[in-house]
């Protein structure tokens, strides 16, 4: 071929390049043109908030502490508190003495003669009735073994009366918050339980409630066996790992979570079938590989030859 | 070779009843048919009850049992036909080979070589023209396809909407005071007036959490941004942008529940484990003079994952 | 006279004999041939012989789920509006009632609690989904390990790869369209992977979902992808991969009366129709059945997808396993510099490594010819124990497979098994690169084992009944055959044109017969 009809050749080739590189340009240079929809309102119309608060300063809303809520007293002493969706009740001084007994017996050789805690076990003083009450009643405590990372649920060594004397006679060392809550669930909106859940709870304990393994041999326990008094006394103490709900979720909040639990994570509506452990995909997928594709296979196996 | 030597010239073959091949399988046939009857009866009578029951509105697993029940039989039955009760053969069928003769492939090659050699010899730069011309139609037939479908990202990827004094909110738009967390509690929070938007609220998305003071390891340069133990992060993993919202309150660990990437929160969120890349943005807060938190400005880098632009 | 040849036939029998020995039939396939031509090409069709191996019957598997997914989706897209404009719900579902979510979400729960039957369309479908995927990676298997991929079959191959691919992504998408909280978190984590793409990334991600996430488009986008787009490509590919199948006729093994240029089998009528017609009812079967009795993706029970909402225990379905495995053990190797980041923690699992995956299996019938040299036509299959090498390469990459597989369930094992999490995440980046290894290298002795065991060795075997003569004397004999064993220990015979219906054995009624003078009844030829 001549030199001619070479670069005659190259001519389309140089044209496509040309185009291309002209193209690729254009769009680059695009930055600095035209908007395009929905950015406007993000750059733009931001609230600046300035010293002032956008609203007047409201009354603290009911956050399950006595100070925002409704207080009975006996005998100039706070005996309860709280509203319609929960009431927070402290065990009666009667107990205290039973209480000291118990907690002598199966408490002290870890946290101590005054609940101080020790370097086996935390303090347990200031931390409110609650969190005692939960720990035994869930059977967390008296704890099998005192190496675990986490003390796992397990059926309660002690009873709720006896829970309840200990809680008493913890709380009287230094009476603090939270009380013994009792959850009304009548009026529990679910709806907003669910958002709530799927917002603060569902990270660890699962969309489904079943728990799963955490991190650093930490878990999260499945919901399947809380009552609603513990439900309401896990949120509002935190115990273990679990992040504590006091300021920031109010009394009828907590209700609409712990009805959820208790309505709609314990009783799950499995219409379509067997739940297959409310794992999700992993044992979907277990179940149509062995038993969809494995089952077919084996009728095919049936059907065909075998040499 | 074709199936011409099979033509009517020459009469087809005829079996005989008594070949082995066209023996079936079963040694009991009258007793196979009679379960292979039985199997598509139930297989009726079970589609049959499917029927009623879809009409009935009755459950998913009476449908689903019913349905497959009947197909099972129907099924069954049809295999078992077909594998006992039909010729067990075996029987045999010539593979003809595909490839053409040698002639027909040149004169296929030919046909190409020779017509276009003579088209385009003549007409080289018509050839070539054309093809440019095809080549910048097939580029430029795509930019309807990709160009329309969004904008250009520019500096959406880099801006949140938190700015200088936004008013910390959690999903209710409830302002947060200082007494309200208590030392392990967690929030999610949005700046105020974003908190219901489900577009901004995936990079908007905050994660409250207090700590008691003295662990918190003060960073250089970041010494205001934590008042009172109350330390946010955006809640959008580093790794691949899912919320992070699991907080170990004794570990004082965040982790994200999708690939188990963990950050510490007391030093900056820097990941201790797993697969994401850089810590979380911190963003910095005070408290105004009414007790509300505030953000002292947004975050100072892009939230999120990576991307090329990100420097 | 008029000839009886034109004579008006007068009675029934006449009737019917003017049809011709083969009756109505006969009369209805010529006027079909007439106008079409069918005759030669339907007794060819029909004539068509397909090998026996049970291992044949996979493919049939993927097709037919293939056509229940369609059938089921057609109903499905009767009630679903792919639509993220929030409505309040005030359906059946009580702990959803007064929630505003998308209108997705909204349909499919709608689908599932209000539609009759729906909720079993919705199982079955997605049922049908993970077996269509599963029973293609084990066909997809199966042809490799026989070498059914080699010339003059690497098309098909290619055909069959793609529809993987596409299937996988239809997957996905399908399951992603409900919009609820676990499908919605694996969007964020597409939307993040394709971030991460160096120089096009940012651009691309917003291409395709319309603009920052979430948006609002991109819900309305996947499923006009999964219900057009896909379906449509996979249907015709479907058609090409079925029509080489017919074209250039199944492979088979070696045995007795097969050689490359033949195939045995049963034909196509009646026996192969009724066999793939009721393997067809069984898969519908076991597809029901799952789909009434095991409860899968309870959407309900998740939630409206909201970008700030997460659950722990997200895995995606089973196929896209390997890649949120391969996501987890990654270390978090990210580059900056130059003023840009590619976070290689995210781009190398999930864009590159399924690229060299799905590289290597799409060249893998060029690579195997260019180790073995071999462009021979091959229609009789391999034994996976005569080619170790590509059976341990296969079992190598399956055992990687497998294992990032398992690496998505690491929370999952943890809390099974009782373990630390970071116990188990260790060990799965421990056993990611030695148990492929292993594997290979364990397949490779077995294969070589086996060469050596004999011809008969994996051979469905006779037993040997030990009888007792009068006398006294044990005599072992090779038991009965088994009924449809038979078949194999004879000769090969081309499927007969015509079969003699005459020698009494058989009742035939009229159609194909009429009585001669002597009033017997003959075929007549």
């Amino acid at each position: 071929m001549t030199r001619a009809r070479q670069l005659r050749a190259l001519l389309p080739a140089a044209l496509l390049v040309a185009v291309g590189i002209g193209g690729l340009l254009s769009l680059a240079s695009d930055a600095a043109a035209a908007s395009s929809s929905g950015l406007s309102s993000l750059n733009g119309a931001g609230t600046e908030g300035t010293a002032h608060s956008p609203v007047a300063p409201v009354q603290p809303p009911n956050t399950g502490t006595s100070n925002s809520s409704v207080k009975v007293y006996k005998h100039g002493r706070l005996v309860a508190y709280g509203n319609q969706a929960i009431r927070y009740s402290y065990p009666p001084t009667s107990y205290v003495p039973a209480g000291q007994a118990l907690y002598e017996e199966f408490c002290s050789s870890c946290h101590g003669t005054e609940a101080a805690g020790s370097t086996r076990a935390p303090n347990l003083v200031g931390l409110g009735p609650a969190t005692i009450d939960f720990w035994v009643t869930t059977g967390r405590m008296p704890a099998e073994n005192q190496n675990a990372v986490e003390a796992p649920r397990k059926p309660a060594k002690l009873s709720d009366l006896q829970a309840l004397e200990i809680a008493a006679f913890v709380n009287s060392l230094d009476p603090s918050e939270p009380a013994i809550p009792t959850v009304n669930t009548k009026g529990a909106d679910l709806a907003v339980g669910a958002e709530l859940f799927a917002l603060n709870c569902a990270a660890c304990h699962t969309i489904t409630g079943a728990g799963d393994e955490l991190a650093y041999s930490t878990s999260a326990p499945s919901l399947r066996a809380a009552t609603p008094t513990q439900a309401a006394e896990a949120i509002r103490t935190g115990p273990a790992n679990m992040p504590r709900f006091t300021g920031n979720l109010t009394d009828a909040q907590v209700r609409d979570v712990v009805a959820y639990v208790t309505e709609e994570i314990q009783h799950q509506s499995n219409p379509g079938g067997l739940a297959l452990g409310g794992v999700g995909p992993v044992a979907e997928g277990f179940v149509a590989l062995l038993f969809g594709v494995g089952g077919l296979a084996l009728v095919g196996f049936w059907i065909g030859d075998r040499s | 070779m074709s199936d011409e030597t099979h033509s009517a010239r020459s009469p087809l073959p005829v079996a005989s009843l008594d070949d082995p091949q066209l023996q079936i399988a079963a040694r009991f046939p009258r007793r196979t048919e009679n379960i292979i009857a039985l199997n598509f009866l139930l297989g009726l009578l079970c589609v049959g009850a499917f029927g009623a029951a879809f009409w009935q509105n009755w459950a998913p697993w009476i449908l689903g049992l019913t349905f497959g029940a009947g197909t099972f039989f129907l099924g069954f039955g049809l295999i078992a036909w077909g594998k006992y009760l039909m010729p067990q053969g075996p029987f045999v069928e010539e593979r003809h080979v595909l490839a053409s003769t040698e002639a027909e492939r040149d004169s296929m090659a030919a046909a190409v070589l020779q017509r276009g050699t003579v088209v385009v010899r003549r007409r080289k730069l018509l050839g070539g023209l054309l093809a440019g011309g095809l080549g910048i139609f097939g580029i430029v037939a795509a930019f309807p396809l990709i160009r329309s479908l969004g904008p250009l990202p520019k500096t959406t990827l880099t801006k949140t909407n938190w700015r200088r004094g936004s008013l910390v909110v959690d999903a209710n738009g409830r302002p947060v005071r200082r007494d309200e967390l208590q030392p392990g509690g967690l929030l999610t929070v949005f700046p105020a007036g974003y908190e219901t938007n489900e577009e901004t609220q995936a990079v908007d998305q905050t994660v409250l959490i207090r700590a008691q003071t003295g662990d918190l390891v003060t960073e250089p340069g970041r010494g205001s941004w934590a008042p009172d133990g109350y330390v946010a992060y955006s809640k959008v993993c580093t790794h691949l942008g899912c919320p992070v919202g699991l907080y170990e309150q004794q570990l004082k660990l965040l982790v994200c529940p999708c690939h188990q990437s963990i950050f510490n929160i007391l030093d900056g969120a820097v990941p201790k484990f797993g697969p994401a890349p850089r810590p979380l943005p911190q963003l910095p807060l005070y408290f105004d003079d009414s007790g509300y938190l505030r953000a002292q400005r947004g975050y100072d880098q892009p939230i999120g994952p990576g991307f090329w632009e990100r420097s | 006279m008029t000839p009886t040849a034109l004579r008006r036939p007068r009675t029934k029998r006449e009737a019917t004999a003017a049809l011709g020995p083969y009756g109505r039939l006969g009369k209805a396939i010529g006027e079909l041939d007439d106008r079409l031509g069918i005759a030669k090409g339907g007794r060819t069709f029909l004539d068509k012989i397909f090998p026996d191996h049970w291992s044949f019957m996979l493919g049939e598997i993927a097709l037919y789920s293939f056509v229940i997914l369609m059938v089921t989706g057609v109903y499905l897209t009767l009630y679903y509006v792919p639509s993220t404009a929030e409505v309040i719900y005030h359906g059946v579902y009580a702990p959803l009632r007064g929630q505003r979510v998308t209108e997705a979400y909204a349909t499919t729960v709608n689908i599932s609690f209000a539609v009759r039957g729906g909720l079993l369309m919705r199982q079955m479908h997605h049922w049908s989904a993970d077996v269509f995927l599963g029973a293609i990676v084990i066909h997809m298997a199966r042809i490799f390990f026989t070498g059914a991929f080699r010339k003059p079959r690497e098309l098909n191959w290619t055909i069959g790869l793609t529809l993987l691919l596409l299937s996988l992504a239809n997957g996905f998408i399908g399951y992603s369209l409900p919009d609820d909280l676990i499908s919605g978190t694996g969007i964020r984590i597409l939307y993040s992977i394709i971030l991460s793409i160096p120089l096009l990334g940012s651009y691309l991600a917003f291409f395709i979902f319309g603009g920052p996430y979430p948006g609002n488009e991109i819900i309305p986008r996947l499923f006009i992808i999964h219900v057009l787009v896909l379906p449509a490509i996979l249907a015709a590919l479907i058609g090409g991969h079925l029509f080489l199948l017919v074209r250039q006729k199944h492979t088979q093994f070696p045995g007795k009366g097969k050689t490359e240029h033949n195939v045995v089998g049963s034909p196509m009528f009646p026996t192969f129709i009724a066999k793939t017609t009721g393997f067809f009812f069984m898969v519908t079967s076991v597809t029901a059945l799952l789909g009434g009795l095991a409860q899968i993706n309870p959407i309900w029970q998740f939630g409206q997808y909201r970008p700030a909402k997460i659950s722990y225990a997200v895995q995606p379905d089973w196929y896209m396993g390997w890649l949120d495995g391969v996501l987890r053990i990654m270390p978090s190797w990210e580059f900056t510099g130059f003023g840009h980041t590619i976070p290689f923690e995210v781009f190398l699992p999930a864009v590159v490594f399924p690229g060299i995956i799905f590289t290597l299996c799409f060249g893998w019938p060029a690579i195997e010819r260019l180790f073995t040299k071999d462009n021979e036509i091959h229609h009789l299959l391999d034994r996976p124990r005569d080619r170790p090498k590509r059976t341990a390469a296969g079992a190598a990459v399956a055992a990687l497979l497998f294992t990032t597989f398992g690496a998505s369930a690491t929370d999952v094992l943890a809390n099974f098994f009782h373990v630390s999490l970071n116990a188990v995440l260790w060990s799965f980046r421990v056993l990611v690169i030695v148990v492929p290894i292993l594997v290979g290298v364990i397949t490779w002795k077995i294969c070589l084992e086996l060469q050596h065991g004999g011809p008969d060795l994996g051979k469905r075997k006779r037993a040997m009944v030990v009888t007792r003569t009068a006398a006294g004397e044990y005599r072992a004999v090779p038991s009965e055959i088994r009924p449809g064993d038979e078949h194999r220990e004879l000769e090969p015979v081309p499927v007969p044109a015509l079969i003699d219906l005459d020698d009494g054995s058989l009742e035939v009624t009229a159609g194909n017969t009429r009585p001669d003078a002597e009033g017997v009844r003959r075929v007549i030829r």
